[in-house]
């Protein structure tokens, strides 16, 4: 076996997390069940992928293997990679085609190999039924650097691709001409959309998040009334009108159910400087006042929900802040109208 | 030469005469055949609108199976107003009671209307979705839960505008086919994976599904490939069934009378039905 080989798989293994590591040889399923008991999980982690490779040494794995394992790690443990939305879109007139899958996959292995010498393509269906491609680049004069890839989702039959950031921009051009011609595509662009959660991606374009909408069966809920605290009812009651409309409010905005998760927006500004004191260097210039302003949280979209039961913002929110899951961008651009 | 010093410029004339006659009459011939040619396309336009009269007639009664709600009696006025009212009432009791019968339902908005459409295959129920109209001219979608390979776009451009009853039933069309195609898919993968060699593969819309599949999973009978193929985004049986051998050698006669037995089977049943009935003649 290649040292180039072995010297990737010890490094892939060497970052998975120690508990996700048996169950991730279990999925590639190239080492037999019984070569897997013979490593000892509890030591380690240098021993256990030095023990890994040697078991794959004699069994002889090729980069092909190495590439499907590399795959696996990048589908079990998500969080690794920035992942930019693309909209593909169809020329007019064309209809749903039936999206052979396999046809998909040979025709884009064609398209980029042909314009490319030297790219490495693996590809695997995920659960979902999406497929995942692994692009390895090289030059007409290199290898392909196994550790510098593009990751391509795709669900068939969908305009939009999921695109890994990767540090090697030059062949962008010739990734998306693959994809359009095996999806039987016509144009290509970048959304304003981009996240460390994939699945939340997926859940904001294809609309899999629970929107509130409204129908006969959706009964409020009633909020049970707490022990009053101040004497005067009249103060209670403007506070539980208030709190009422927040809940309200909120509800109608952001729906029951829990957010997709993204974890930063951000607003380029090019609007002019608006303030009410009229003296002051910044009043009353006719250039815009670049600024950017990003919010970043965990999860972006819960706390953006939680600002007005919390009083710390104003119900409604702006819709610049609502629109994100609605318009599925969260990079915008901010001109004077 | 000569004969035209004989014969004066009257008998040139003559003869050119005899000549146009005698030409003529072919031509009438001629004009003969195509006034035939003429009457038999007209005969042959009435039969092709004849033909298409039929056939319209033939779908309207294959289709007049289902619906027609806007086809109930016309509304009789009676002599008492109370029992106008009791009557309209029911009427439009009935009416919701069909409506929700359909799946549809729709519920003002403060701009608009939400129309949801709750899908059914088979007698279960399964997902709603939801689309958000505002209603302004021209009429537009606010928002949706429509999964994106469902073509909304295209529906909406041929039906929102001039005909909305369509829009809404013609989208509704191809969610519950939608749905159906997913059940009858999920249902294979997860109740009958035992006959499955390799895992279902399918497209998002499940208009193309491509299994291994056995009739015995003890592992006893020969593998079937079977690849259904749905062109028509509406309906929740394939229009195409292929089933190949994929074993080395050629095909043994009792997998060709097997495979013969079982495509029918695929054409006309629910996936999860063909499967029940491998199970039952397993089970005899």
């Amino acid at each position: 076996m290649d040292e180039i080989v072995a010297e990737f798989i010890r490094r892939t293994i060497l970052k998975i997390p120690v508990a996700e590591i048996g169950k991730i040889l279990r999925i590639w399923n190239f080492l037999s069940e019984s070569q897997l008991k013979t490593i000892n999980l509890q030591q380690c982690k240098e021993n256990v992928s030095q023990d890994v490779v040697e078991l794959c040494k004699k069994k002889r794995a090729s980069m092909k293997e190495a590439a499907i394992l590399d795959i696996i790690y990048h589908q079990t443990c998500q969080i690794k990679k920035i992942w930019i939305v693309y909209k593909m879109t169809k020329a007019p007139g064309e209809e749903v085609d039936l999206s052979d899958m396999e046809e998909f996959k040979a025709s884009f292995k064609k398209v980029l190999q042909r314009a490319l010498k030297n790219v490495h393509i693996s590809f695997r269906d995920s659960e979902d039924d999406a497929v995942w491609i692994r692009i390895a680049w090289g030059t007409p004069y290199m290898k392909p650097n196994q550790y510098k890839t593009t990751y391509v989702v795709y669900h068939s039959q969908t305009p939009f691709v999921f695109i890994s950031h990767c540090q090697i921009k030059k062949y962008i051009p010739e990734l998306w001409q693959a994809l359009m011609t095996a999806g039987n595509y016509h144009k290509i662009r970048q959304m304003e959309l981009r996240s460390l959660y994939l699945d939340s991606l997926k859940a904001i374009v294809f609309k899999q998040y629970n929107q509130d909408f409204q129908t006969y069966y959706l009964t409020p809920l009633e909020e049970e009334n707490s022990e009053a605290e101040i004497v005067d009812p009249r103060i209670i009651h403007e506070n539980m009108k208030e709190k009422e409309r927040i809940q309200r409010v909120t509800r109608e905005t952001f729906g029951d159910y829990v957010q997709p998760r993204i974890e930063f927006a951000q607003y380029k500004l090019e609007t002019k400087f608006k303030t009410d004191c009229k003296n002051g260097i910044l009043a009353e210039r006719e250039e815009p006042f670049r600024c950017l302003v990003k919010f970043s949280s965990p999860h972006l979209l819960e706390a953006l929900k939680s600002l007005a039961p919390a009083g710390i913002a104003d119900a409604p929110l702006s819709p610049l802040l609502t629109c994100i899951p609605h318009k599925a961008m969260n990079y915008f651009t901010i001109r004077e109208k | 030469m000569a004969s035209s010093q004989k014969h004066g410029v009257l008998y040139q004339l003559e003869r050119l005469e005899a000549r146009d006659q005698r030409s003529a009459k072919p031509q009438d011939e001629h004009q003969g055949l195509q006034d035939s040619e003429t009457d038999l396309e007209a005969k042959i336009r009435k039969l092709r609108k004849l033909r298409d009269e039929l056939r319209t007639k033939v779908k309207l009664h294959e289709a007049s199976a289902r619906i027609p709600i806007t086809n109930l009696e016309p509304y009789e006025p009676l002599k008492n107003s109370e029992e106008n009212l009791e009557m309209k009432l029911e009427k439009a009791k009935a009416f919701f009671q069909a409506f929700h019968l359909t799946g549809l339902s729709g519920k003002l908005t403060t701009k608009g209307v939400c129309i949801c459409f709750s899908t059914a295959f088979e007698g279960n129920i399964l997902d709603s979705y939801y689309v958000d109209l505002i209603i302004k001219k021209p009429l537009t979608i606010h928002r949706h839960s429509v999964p994106v390979f469902i073509p909304l776009e295209q529906i909406a451009a041929k039906y929102l505008e001039t005909n909305f009853q369509h829009f809404v039933y013609s989208l509704s069309e191809h969610l519950n086919a939608y749905s159906g195609r997913k059940y009858q898919a999920d249902q294979l993968q997860c109740g009958f994976s035992a006959f499955l060699a390799r895992p279902l593969q399918r497209n998002s819309l499940c208009t193309l599904l491509s299994f291994t599949y056995t009739t015995d999973p003890s592992g006893k009978s020969f593998p079937f490939c079977a690849r259904l193929v749905y062109q028509d985004l509406t309906t929740t049986l394939p229009t195409n069934v292929t089933i190949t051998y994929q074993g080395t050698g050629a095909t043994p006669a009792s997998w060709e009378d097997q495979r013969a037995a079982h495509e029918p089977l695929f054409y006309k049943n629910a996936l999860y039905k063909v499967f029940e009935s491998f199970l039952r003649v397993r089970e005899n």
